[in-house]
């Protein structure tokens, strides 16, 4: 499959900062893959992804080197609202996603098909899926003000959802959420994933990240040092000293290979986890 | 289905009334209070007094009585502070009443009785509006009317954020009760407690609307062209029957002031 975003030796630096936030970045994105960003906190990953969406340099504004295309053309050239239908965008906040101008969840997820003039017909019909695509489909007639932050959290998703656009750019979805909102929205990304969209996932819960993701980008002070496979790089020990977390499971797997327990490879996933040590477990030949 | 869901009936006929009617009558009504407020009786604008009854009434027969006098209690408390602040601390040569150390004067009572109840008129027809008139229904009359789609999103959630600062302005009281900050009690420890919060509130706010605008850009807000609206204002059919009867009102207190001022 072609790259449908590409970053082009990328820097950009925000107004008045006197270090650039991304420095030198190269990057080639299929279509269909769903890539997770790692790194540490003020590594650039939000950056990246407003560089992506065109955020940065338009509403940022600050510097930008080189160039950033989506679909083969530069965000530079798109017209305002049109990488809307292109690229949705999910924040870390809950709470500030809502427009703050509708009654209900119904409305609020409608919203985004208003601005464009989609026909209240199919704005129905595309409402009702991305509501219940979510499974907020009960809280249709709930004020998003009343929902919690999980449920709220559903209800963007299900606002970007309802455009249907072919990239998603999900910024620590899961960071203000507990475990079982956490869960609901993964499922909901899955879901995107089963659907063949190309997703950008920013997420500090490298496990969940293991679990889904095709690739992983790692960045540290605005450098991409890491691109690639979920297996190469979330088993290698070294990222620990940029301060990437890694799966507890890979961590598990890398002592127990230090203690002289010949694993295959170093699980990421706990299924793996159970697969690859339950095998050494069992051959037992590194038992004196 | 969903369109009708978001439909709003209104049983009563003067409350179903279209924003843009409403909003005629509160400016007429408003510009008639000023009107009588300029006749004087003795230096008294008395006119404005049972001129302020039509406000309840309009209310009681909106079907909204209880609800007004709720949300109107804190203008009355306003006015009423006014007009006893006027009335004493105004002072000219003759004095209206005494009693004891206190005295009313001539000029304050004046004043106090012309602020007070241009308030009451003017607050009270736009109470009455607001009542009867939900905020998607005056946005909507906006963007009908033909303000620019940015400038009704702006007045509509300046209307919706009032009520979500105030939650979070109780959210924050409520963390600093949690780390045994005083909130309680007289007026001066409500202070101390209130003002540091208007910080973390004020911050909050302005981070949350950097995010809100790539919120909005990310659903097309920027979008030039037309757009839909799921929800359609109706109009009651009452319309043109109210508007006339408001225009009339009018055109009688001004033909009248107008009589006032050449005989």
């Amino acid at each position: 499959m072609g790259a449908i975003i590409e970053l082009n030796n990328v820097t950009y630096s925000y107004p008045l900062a006197n270090e650039c936030a991304i420095k030198n970045v190269s990057l080639k994105l299929e279509e269909g893959r769903f890539y997770g960003v790692i790194g540490q906190n003020g590594s650039g990953k939000t950056t990246l992804c407003s560089l992506i969406r065109g955020f940065a340099p338009s509403f940022f504004r600050g510097s930008l080197t080189g160039e950033v295309l989506v679909c083969g053309k530069p965000t530079l050239d798109y017209k305002p609202g049109e990488l809307s239908l292109k690229i949705g965008y999910v924040f870390q906040n809950p709470f500030s996603q809502i427009s703050g101008v509708k009654d209900t969840v119904f409305e609020e997820v409608a919203f985004g098909l208003e601005n464009f003039g989609v026909p209240v017909d199919e704005i129905e019909e595309r409402v009702i899926r991305a509501v219940e695509l979510t499974g907020i489909s009960a809280l249709a007639e709930k004020n998003p003000y009343e929902l919690s932050g999980g449920q709220q959290q559903r209800m963007a998703l299900a606002s970007i959802i309802v455009l249907e656009p072919d990239i998603m750019v999900i910024d620590e979805p899961t960071s203000q959420l507990d475990p079982e909102g956490t869960e609901s929205v993964f499922e909901i990304i899955k879901g995107m994933k089963d659907r063949k969209k190309t997703i950008i996932l920013v997420e500090h819960k490298v496990d969940l990240i293991a679990e889904h993701a095709d690739e992983v980008i790692v960045l540290d002070k605005g450098e991409v040092i890491r691109f690639g496979s979920k297996d190469a790089i979330l088993s290698d020990e070294t990222l620990l000293e940029c301060g990437v977390q890694l799966p507890n499971i890979a961590l598990l797997g890398n002592k127990l290979t230090r203690s002289g327990v010949p694993l295959e490879r170093i699980p990421i996933t706990e299924q793996q986890g159970v697969e690859i040590i339950g095998k050494a477990l069992r051959t037992r030949s590194w038992c004196k | 289905m969903w369109r009708e869901k978001l439909r709003i009936r209104k049983s009563n006929q003067i409350q179903a009334l279209h924003p843009s009617t409403k909003f005629l009558i509160v400016c007429l009504f408003s510009a008639c209070s000023l009107i009588l407020g300029s006749i004087k009786m003795n230096g008294y604008a008395l006119l404005i007094i049972p001129w302020f009854l039509i406000v309840p009434l309009l209310c009681a027969a909106s079907g909204i009585f209880m609800k007004f006098c709720k949300a109107f209690a804190k203008v009355l408390l306003v006015a009423t502070m006014i007009f006893l602040t006027q009335s004493f601390l105004v002072r000219s040569d003759v004095v209206a009443w005494s009693g004891g150390v206190l005295k009313i004067y001539e000029k304050g009572l004046q004043t106090g009785i012309f602020i007070s109840f241009t308030i009451l008129n003017i607050a009270g027809i736009f109470t009455w509006m607001f009542q009867t008139t939900r905020n998607k229904e005056i946005s909507r009359a906006l963007e009908d009317s033909g303000m620019h789609h940015k400038a009704a999103y702006v007045f509509m959630s300046t209307l919706q954020m009032i009520q979500v600062m105030g939650q979070n302005s109780k959210t924050i009281m409520n963390a600093q009760r949690a780390r045994g900050v005083e909130t309680e009690g007289g007026i001066f420890v409500r202070a101390k407690a209130f003002f540091p919060s208007l910080v973390p509130l004020i911050l909050g706010s302005i981070i949350g609307a950097e995010e809100r605008a790539l919120t909005l850009e990310s659903k097309g807000f920027d979008v030039n062209g037309k757009k839909t609206h799921m929800f359609e204002l109706e109009p009651s059919g009452y319309e043109k029957l109210a508007a006339s009867i408001a225009v009339a009102a009018t055109a009688a207190v001004l033909i009248g002031r107008i009589l006032v001022w050449v005989l």
